[in-house]
């Protein structure tokens, strides 16, 4: 078993899941003495009542909300954290409730830097070691399944000028409750439901095999696996499957635990860096650069990835296959489940980049972008956590096989 | 009461250890600067980094650091030992001295060092990448390869430096590290 010399790992974060946990908000608002929170989130989510079934939910109540700001985009920036950041200060909010996926999330996690540390630009704070104390309370309500960033200590908000995601990493950008209820994701329509489902699978997988492993990242990454794995496809088929929806919840808040103490790798850097570049969602790209990663990495991680079988496939096929063939069965049985979750979604889940359109549907990575992806994913942080290198050249061959959906030829990999 | 029975503990200096660390960290600063005059990577990786950068290396809070800039040309500059008074955009330090010395006798290398949360990154990340790819290559000019391969995730292959640069680059860095220029 793999166990590292040393190790750190933080989860403070309360957690109050259940299909009616919403119920709980006037006694975590009035145990966290707060009396004007601003709800963070975006059209989508309040254009679903899911904003009504909140408010509706403080009714008994002494905590009034200060304000709404509802305009954060799916690919929030920098700007938009400033501009909500002083709706804030306008407002004298003293907390704030962020209701939404990752990018609603983030920005509320961004918007607490600002309006807690001071300042108006929160690029001021990016990086590893500039929240240093304390923030303003903070209740996160994911309304997807995926982005763990209730749990998680890492905030990721774009410069679309640059065309970059730059990280925010503090223990202080831990929220202080997040609260999981099954009636906040039962609206997702499917194709948002399997790449976000999926962005949950792949924090559990990288955190599993990646080089800051360790025990307690471990027993959440496999718990996480399972869940999500057990109830991926049944909640696509069955949207309103609340039992499903509680558990994919669960699934992505123990995966975001696990990532959180122990980061991500190829699968990651590659996702910030389409993304950034051209605009794909976190969760498209990180379902289709899954099988990529284990691929890549499995000369270092064969038994750590051979090991995922048991949670994704459960204890009859892992037993059932042969030790040498389990971490080759575990990349099948990813790329299995994309071709199951396209199918689903009737061909909305991309299972390559050539694959990705965008609403109108214009193919959003053409092929003569893979380089200023290679490019891009130099400068992202989630490379360092990868167990093997992966330098532009490398980068570049993983993006050229990950474009058509071939699967890497194992001979190109450059073994260190 | 007897106050004597609670004694106050002052923290011990270390001070062998820190003489070692900044021993490496002048080395290393020397080096890199040395570097960026031989090597064409290390090079390019200067001349993309903004005007005015500067990066502070070393272990909190007290040091030792070495600080190293880009001046008006593009190319690394080794700015001493002191942090004081200078504007540097990127600091990273490692969080004790014992750490320090695990990453500086190559006991742990940078990629491990970041996995076990040793480094404190204040600044731009993407800058903290290219200086962290930067002393990856000019560990393996300085290092033997059966040690450097113990600090970097994956020791270069042929194709990527050939072993005449290597130790052509090699003789010149310690050189030019050695007389400062």
């Amino acid at each position: 078993m793999f166990l590292p010399d040393y190790y750190e790992f933080c989860a403070r974060v309360k957690t109050v899941a259940g299909h009616r946990a919403l119920d709980r908000i006037p006694s975590m608002l009035s145990s966290l003495g707060v009396a004007r929170p601003m709800i963070i989130t975006d059209r989508g989510v309040s254009g679903a009542g899911l904003i009504k079934l909140v408010s509706g939910a403080m009714k008994g109540s002494k905590a009034r909300v200060g304000a709404v700001y509802d305009e954060v985009p799916p690919d929030s920036e920098y700007t938009i954290v400033n501009a909500a950041a002083k709706l804030y200060r306008a407002k004298k909010c003293d907390s704030i409730i962020a209701v939404g996926g990752g990018s609603v999330l983030d920005t509320a996690k961004g918007v607490n830097i600002l309006v807690s540390l001071g300042g108006a630009n929160i690029l001021d704070y990016e990086g590893a070691g500039a929240v240093k104390r304390k923030l303003k309370p903070m209740i996160a309500i994911p309304t997807t399944s995926g982005t763990g960033s209730e749990v998680t200590v890492v905030a990721v908000i774009a410069d679309h000028k640059k065309k970059v995601k730059i990280p925010f990493t503090s223990y202080f950008l831990l929220p202080d409750i997040a609260l999981l209820d099954s009636r906040m994701t039962k609206t997702l329509p499917p194709f948002l439901t399997a790449p976000t489902a999926m962005d949950a699978m792949t924090h559990a997988c990288e955190a599993y095999y990646c080089m800051a492993k360790n025990p307690l990242s471990d027993a959440t990454a496999l718990m996480a696996i399972r869940l999500i794995s057990a109830n991926i496809l049944n909640v696509i088929k069955k949207p309103g499957d609340l039992q499903g929806r509680l558990d994919l919840a669960n699934g992505a808040i123990l995966a975001g635990m696990a990532f959180s103490n122990s980061m991500v790798g190829m699968v990651h850097n590659l996702g910030h860096a389409t993304g950034g570049a051209c605009g794909v969602p976190h969760g498209v790209c990180m379902s289709l650069f899954l099988p990529y990663g284990l691929e890549y990495n499995m000369h270092k991680r064969a038994k750590e990835i051979g090991e995922l079988l048991f949670a994704l496939a459960g204890p009859e096929v892992y037993a059932a296959t042969p030790v040498k063939q389990r971490p080759e069965k575990t990349i099948e049985y990813i790329r299995k489940l994309n071709q199951d979750l396209h199918d689903a979604t009737g061909g909305r889940h991309a299972r390559f980049l050539k694959e990705i359109v965008d609403r109108e549907g214009r193919q959003m990575v053409p092929k003569e972008k893979l380089a200023d992806i290679a490019r891009t994913a130099q400068g992202d942080g989630a490379k360092v956590y990868n167990p093997e290198e992966i330098n532009y050249d490398d980068a570049m061959m993983v993006l050229e096989y990950a474009y058509d959906g071939k699967p890497l030829k194992r001979k190109k990999i450059r073994k260190g | 009461m007897n106050y004597d029975r609670y004694p106050e503990i002052k923290p011990g200096r270390k001070t062998i250890k820190r003489i070692y660390i900044a021993v490496m960290l002048f080395v290393v600063g020397r080096a890199i600067q040395a570097a960026c005059r031989v090597d064409e990577t290390v090079k390019k990786e200067f001349k993309n980094l903004k005007d005015g950068f500067a990066f502070v290396l070393g272990v909190h809070p007290y040091g030792p650091w070495m600080i190293v800039g880009r001046d008006a040309k593009g190319r690394a500059k080794y700015m001493g030992w002191n942090p004081e008074g200078k504007k540097i955009p990127l600091k990273m330090s490692i969080k004790n001295v014992e750490s320090a010395i695990l990453v500086f006798t190559f006991q742990e290398s940078t990629a491990v060092a970041f996995a076990r949360n040793r480094f404190v990154v204040d600044g731009d990340l993407i800058d903290a990448l290219a200086v962290v790819r930067v002393l990856d290559l000019v560990e393996v000019y300085l290092l033997p390869k059966l040690i450097a391969a113990l600090a970097v995730k994956r020791y270069p292959k042929w194709s990527e430096l050939s072993p005449v640069r290597k130790h052509v680059g090699r003789i010149v860095i310690y050189t030019r590290a050695l007389l400062g220029f």
